[in-house]
């Protein structure tokens, strides 16, 4: 295919084809991208699923050919001339030179990549049938379970304290708290812990909580977690909730008094080794928050929320999401009343900040975890109806649909 | 990717670090964070019919965790750190942001994703195929053509077992097995513990592909 080929000034190939040439074919292995400049081209494909046979143009200016240079693989389409067309040709190493320069391009792509792929990761799912019937809640605890069973407490005690942060109504919740004690306490594994040998296919069904979000909201069996009272299932005093600003003081009363919350904390504190610049604060609670030691993050960031910064726009940010990473880490400790107070802190002082619409969205989480569905879904509303529209709008989106449905 | 320009202020602000052997992320946990290690390795490991599986040791340049940009599902393998290990942990919120400031790590996902893309699509193929003969035998071919350092021209060996292509080919272990049995009676593969060996690879494509042809008519 070396027909009327020309270096340009970069060393990328100029090659212009005459209508109805083949650039290259469907299962053909070359690491050539292009670039349409002038004609056209028109991709040919065979669709997976039916074997249907689809055609689309390449508009001037675009690549065609990229998927398969990068991974390296064969073509999965057959690319044609329609007139007498130019194309350039690149090497990836071409291509990665030149998209370096545009993050925009780069950007366009991955969109159009990442969206290609998450459709053929459901279509693969739907074959499986695994949607409707894998329940991540069992099959955290039993990753939990298999750990503890081979002696690995470490990891285990990480699943299980996963398994407490998202999902502390979960049927498993009361028995995961207790082996997490137990572990603390260096108790080794009951003889009788069972892990059924079942794959995902095995399991037994249950309804698909929406295939993309997986906080179950089933009524919580014997969690020893979170003790609310029965008041939770209460209708909203029907005045207040459609106002945007959000009179939260009122709903707190909703929450009892937390009986004897049991703290399902990582002891391992070592937070004074941090600096003191609310930057400083910042990462080390982050990397303890990562890893999963809220306490020790909570208390860091609690430092940032004493020092209360505000000249720059980095501190002012960084107290900001201080109040809102405070309020993660309670909700991760089972602390939810005072997490709802500290997002309403961040409702009441930062109403401009990006972190207000994450912590509506958080109250919500909060509501939802005590089955107060009716109060959940308002705030859920509250965040779909906030602008930037963005994924949080859809993942509300999917919260209100998920609680209505039941 | 030694030529990423992530500076220190970067790690500074997206960097976290995990000692030997500490868990990143666990298996069906829920996901909201992707990964780069700036160094260490990670080992991705899964459980697979109650058994740890190693899927894949990870190192300096590698990004995981990346399914987590696109939807939040649960994570489908577990990662640990088996030495200290540095890490750029971002969250799918800043994405966007993210690959705006960064094109050389935009530029590595797309690569990440033009393999997954494929991979995917190959796996899909499989699934779609009718017949449980058919799905096996182009399982095996599927990891044939994974592996570059493979003649496919002579006798092959795949480290696979059969649980393996139970899954690969959306079968039960059962059903995977007793194609398998039937492939090693006709003298088309040899079954060992931890490996199949496969005689004519070719042919197994050419059957697959033409079988896949028919479907569509």
């Amino acid at each position: 295919m070396s027909n009327g080929a020309g270096s340009g000034p970069s060393g990328i190939i100029t090659r212009t084809y005459k209508a109805g040439s083949i650039i290259y074919f469907e299962n053909d292995k070359s690491e050539y991208i292009y670039i349409l400049k002038a004609g056209k081209v028109v991709l040919t494909s065979l669709k997976l699923d039916t074997g249907e046979e689809t055609k689309e143009e390449v508009r001037q200016g675009e690549f065609f050919g990229v998927k398969s240079a990068l991974g390296k693989y064969p073509r999965e389409e057959t690319a044609q001339t329609m007139g007498n067309t130019v194309v350039l040709v690149l090497t990836p190493a071409d291509f990665e030179r030149l998209v370096l320069k545009n993050a925009n391009v780069v950007k366009k792509m991955l969109r159009v990549f990442s969206n290609q792929l998450r459709r053929i990761v459901k279509m693969e799912r739907s074959v499986l049938g695994e949607g409707e019937i894998v329940n991540p809640d069992a099959e955290l605890f039993k990753i939990a379970e298999y750990y503890y069973k081979a002696g690995v407490v470490q990891h285990a005690q990480y699943a299980y304290k996963r398994y407490m942060e998202y999902y502390p109504d979960g049927s498993n919740a009361a028995l995961a708290m207790k082996r997490i004690r137990a572990i603390d306490a260096g108790e080794p594994a009951p003889p009788d812990i069972g892990v059924p040998d079942a794959g995902p296919m095995d399991m037994p069904a249950r309804p698909a909580s929406g295939g993309d979000d997986f906080s179950i909201d089933e009524p919580g069996g014997d969690s020893d977690m979170i003790d609310f009272d029965a008041t939770s299932h209460q209708d909203e005093p029907g005045q207040g909730s459609a106002d945007s600003t959000l009179a939260l003081s009122d709903e707190m009363d909703d929450f009892l008094a937390e009986k004897n919350t049991p703290s399902m904390d990582d002891f391992s504190i070592d937070a004074a080794v941090a600096g003191d610049t609310p930057r400083d604060l910042n990462d080390a609670a982050d990397a303890s928050f990562a890893k999963g030691n809220f306490s020790t993050a909570l208390d860091l960031y609690r430092k940032i929320i004493s020092l209360n910064r505000v000249n720059g726009n980095d501190d002012k940010r960084l107290l900001e999401k201080a109040h809102f990473d405070a309020g993660r880490c309670l909700m991760e400790m089972g602390k939810p009343k005072e997490a709802l107070e500290i997002f309403s802190k961040v409702l009441r002082n930062f109403s401009d900040s990006p972190y207000m619409k994450m912590a509506i969205y958080h109250i919500g989480l909060i509501f939802e975890s005590v089955n107060q569905k009716e109060k959940a879904i308002t705030y859920y509303n509250k965040v779909l109806n906030m602008s930037p529209k963005d994924r949080l709008n859809s993942e509300a989106l999917n919260k209100i649909k998920l609680l209505q449905g039941k | 990717m030694t030529a990423m320009a992530l500076d220190e202020r970067f790690f500074e602000k997206f960097g976290v670090e995990y000692s030997p052997n500490e868990i990143i992320f666990c298996e069906w946990e829920p996901g909201n964070e992707f990964y780069f290690i700036q160094s260490g390795n990670v080992r991705i490991v899964k459980l697979i019919q109650n058994r740890e599986k190693n899927l894949s040791v990870l190192t300096d340049g590698d990004v995981f965790g990346e399914m987590a940009i696109l939807e939040e599902q649960p994570r489908s393998a577990t990662a640990i750190a088996t030495d200290h290990v540095k890490l750029l942990k971002f969250h799918r919120d800043n994405f966007d942001t993210l690959m705006s400031g960064n094109p050389a790590l935009a530029y590595k996902l797309l690569v990440i994703f033009s393999k997954r893309i494929y991979d995917a699509k190959r796996r899909l193929m499989i699934l779609l195929l009718e017949e449980p003969q058919l799905k096996v035998m182009d399982v095996l071919v599927m990891l044939a053509e994974q592996d570059p350092h493979l003649d496919l021209q002579n006798e092959i060996a795949l480290q696979v077992t059969a649980k393996d292509v139970a899954r690969w080919a959306g079968l039960s272990e059962s059903d995977a097995q007793k194609e398998l049995t039937h492939l090693s009676r006709t003298d088309k593969i040899e079954l060992f513990g931890d490996k199949i060996v496969v005689k004519k690879i070719r042919e197994f494509q050419r059957l697959v592909a033409s079988r896949r042809k028919s479907m569509y008519q």
